[in-house]
């Protein structure tokens, strides 16, 4: 027998407190992953989603405060693509949009000479035909989302289009957007003009030189940023927000956790007093005490954390049913999450588990052999 | 032998001839002063001796074996081990492990345990690999006849075989002081001349100091030297030569 051995042996002689304890455990290692990777997840579908079009740099007004806030008259386009060192730009007007049934799908318009559309990666159909109207391509997960298929109608923002393609790009952001003609958006959005970024690709995009030199020169224009997509996304309120309420929701739950832990052990110290007492009678140091019980709230604590990442991965399985955003969000914690998740858990119950063990080396031995 | 028992266990006595365990003018106060359990205590136990603590119920006999153990501690005056005053926690913890054993009257084993399990309890921390601490374990329930029932869990067995298991556990680490508080007053006459008779040959064999509160006067005849405690005070220290002989021989029997 050892430490772990004992503590094996306390923990079974409560089994349904025990139990309940490593579930609050896992429930808090699990939402909290779960709420984690679903905000790191949006984050990171975005910029995979920005990647895919192969844009160099991402123009956007300058303050704007996140990807959806900021507006661009489309004659600035304009003067941004004849920089010098700008390959080519094209505005985009980027939403989310209403559909129908509730659902919504990001709207993305594009003016009919826009070089993005002959990249869009086609499964079927076509792309608009210049001046064309009141058309759309959808992306397959936007299509599939809203059960259409090539040729039916869709509805966005109240006004009816035709698909006339389903889009197949490996993103998840991208595989949900409904790509429309500019003007159209434009229209229906009451965004007469406007554009919410400009995609941009410089004609030496490898040199940092040369990138630098027309982000200077787009910020010259005057109340314009440029950035890369990183660089956009770092600066993007919205998700420093969504950054920062997942994480103090974490925060909360891994605590609720740890409370777990805590009350499980109080109430197991303070029945096993007169056993504290006798370890002590024995001569066990104060420290092997605190470490029998510590170890006790440790193996709650690795039970919890492997149950919470079963949960969390049991709860990714509802992801696609989240109102909204479901089809562009997808479960993939890093390792690196994973492991700071488990770790400030294991912190936490630690520091849950050392009260308790404290406390219960405090009284003094005779004291705790007269308790029944 | 253990590592931390050599250490400790180098010397019989101190070199300047200091008893084994002394309590010097010490006395145990409780409720804020209100309740005296102890009073101006002089008492010396040298190394090898065998002394009862015979007193009424409440005059302060297991007041006394908690302070000379370290589970307790004097409100004033000091306890010395071989001269030296032990105040830390942590000295007491370290003699307790390494040179003092107890026996409650209650046993105090922990219930989920199996004998030798609860004998390996009290080898944690002499640096031993769990396989040499229940082979150890194994060999001291041998001692007290227990061999047979060591894998039991400690609430399947007798009272008397409780209290060998608790004897087992006291003498794990060999210790040159055994303390027994009561140790027989929860047996029958049978167990209780069996587990008495364990203390005594340990004295004899291995010449452990023996300290036993006892209400029987006749277990206590068996000590070398009978201490009478009474409210709190020592009142008389005989020797047992000069206990009247019919006690001593009906402890014999």
């Amino acid at each position: 027998m050892n430490l772990a051995g004992l503590a094996r042996r306390n923990l079974g002689r409560r089994p349904v407190r025990t139990c309940l304890s490593i579930l609050g455990i896992g429930l808090a290692v699990g939402s909290a992953l779960a709420l984690m990777s679903l905000s790191h997840s949006i984050q990171d579908g975005m910029r995979e989603g920005i990647n895919e079009m192969g844009d160099d740099l991402v123009v956007m007004q300058k303050g704007a405060s996140d990807i959806f806030g900021g507006f661009i008259p489309d004659k600035t386009i304009e003067r941004v693509a004849g920089l010098p060192g700008v390959a080519r730009a094209s505005g985009e007007l980027f939403m989310f949009a209403p559909s129908a049934d509730d659902k919504s799908v990001l709207a993305q318009g594009w003016a009919d000479t826009s070089y993005l559309w002959k990249k869009v990666p086609l499964r079927e159909g076509r792309v608009p035909a210049a001046g064309e109207h009141n058309v759309a391509v959808l992306g397959d997960a936007a299509a599939a989302a809203l059960g259409k298929k090539l040729g039916d109608d869709v509805v966005i923002l109240g006004q009816k289009f035709k698909i006339i393609g389903i889009a197949n790009y490996t993103t998840a952001v991208n595989r949900g957007v409904a790509l429309l003609p500019l003007a159209d958006l434009q229209k229906i959005s009451h965004r007469p003009e406007q554009v919410t970024m400009v995609h941009l690709n410089v004609e030496r995009s490898a040199a940092p030189v040369e990138l630098k030199h027309v982000k200077n020169a787009i910020e010259l224009l005057g109340d314009l940023s440029a950035s890369t997509a990183n660089e956009m996304l770092d600066q993007d309120r919205n998700f420093a927000i969504l950054d920062a309420v997942s994480l103090a929701i974490s925060i909360i739950a891994i605590i609720m956790g740890a409370i777990y832990v805590l009350n499980a052990l109080v109430m197991a110290t303070q029945e096993r007093t007169r056993e504290i007492g006798i370890f002590t009678a024995i001569g066990w140091s104060q420290e092997r005490i605190m470490a029998s019980i510590v170890v006790e709230g440790i193996l709650m604590c690795v039970i919890g954390c492997v149950l919470g990442l079963a949960l969390s991965f049991l709860a990714a399985l509802a992801f696609p049913y989240i109102p909204a955003i479901g089809h562009l969000v997808s479960f993939r914690p890093s390792v690196r999450l994973i492991a700071l998740v488990l770790m400030a858990a294991f912190v936490l119950c630690v520091l849950g588990a050392l009260f308790p063990a404290w406390r219960a080396v405090r009284m003094l031995p005779a004291e705790a052999l007269r308790r029944l | 032998m253990l590592q931390e028992t050599e250490a400790i266990a180098s010397s019989e006595k101190s070199s300047d001839g200091a008893p084994l365990i002394a309590l010097r003018t010490v006395s145990r106060l409780y409720d804020d002063g209100a309740i005296a359990a102890l009073t101006d205590v002089e008492l010396e136990i040298q190394a090898g001796d065998s002394v009862a603590i015979v007193g009424a119920s409440g005059s302060g006999k297991s007041s006394l074996v908690n302070l000379l153990c370290g589970i307790d501690y004097p409100s004033s005056g000091s306890v010395r081990w071989e001269g030296e005053p032990v105040r830390r926690q942590a000295d007491w913890a370290k003699l307790r492990r390494t040179q003092i054993g107890i026996v409650f009257q209650e046993f105090n084993l922990i219930p989920t345990l199996t004998a030798l399990e609860n004998v390996e309890l009290a080898l944690f921390g002499c640096g031993l690999s769990t396989v040499r601490r229940q082979t150890r374990a194994a060999i001291l329930l041998g001692r007290v006849g227990l061999e047979a029932r060591m894998h039991n869990p400690v609430t399947t067995l007798s009272g008397g075989e409780r209290q060998r298991v608790a004897i087992a556990r006291a003498i794990a680490n060999e210790p040159r002081m055994l303390l027994a508080d009561e140790p027989t007053g929860n047996l029958d006459s049978t167990n209780a001349l069996l587990v008495a008779d364990l203390l005594f040959k340990l004295h004899a064999d291995a010449n452990v100091t023996i300290v036993l509160v006892t209400h029987d006067e006749a277990l206590a005849a068996r000590c070398n030297r009978i201490v009478r405690i009474k409210d709190g005070r020592i009142v008389e220290t005989v020797d047992s030569a000069m206990v009247a002989p019919s006690i001593v021989g009906e402890a014999a029997s």
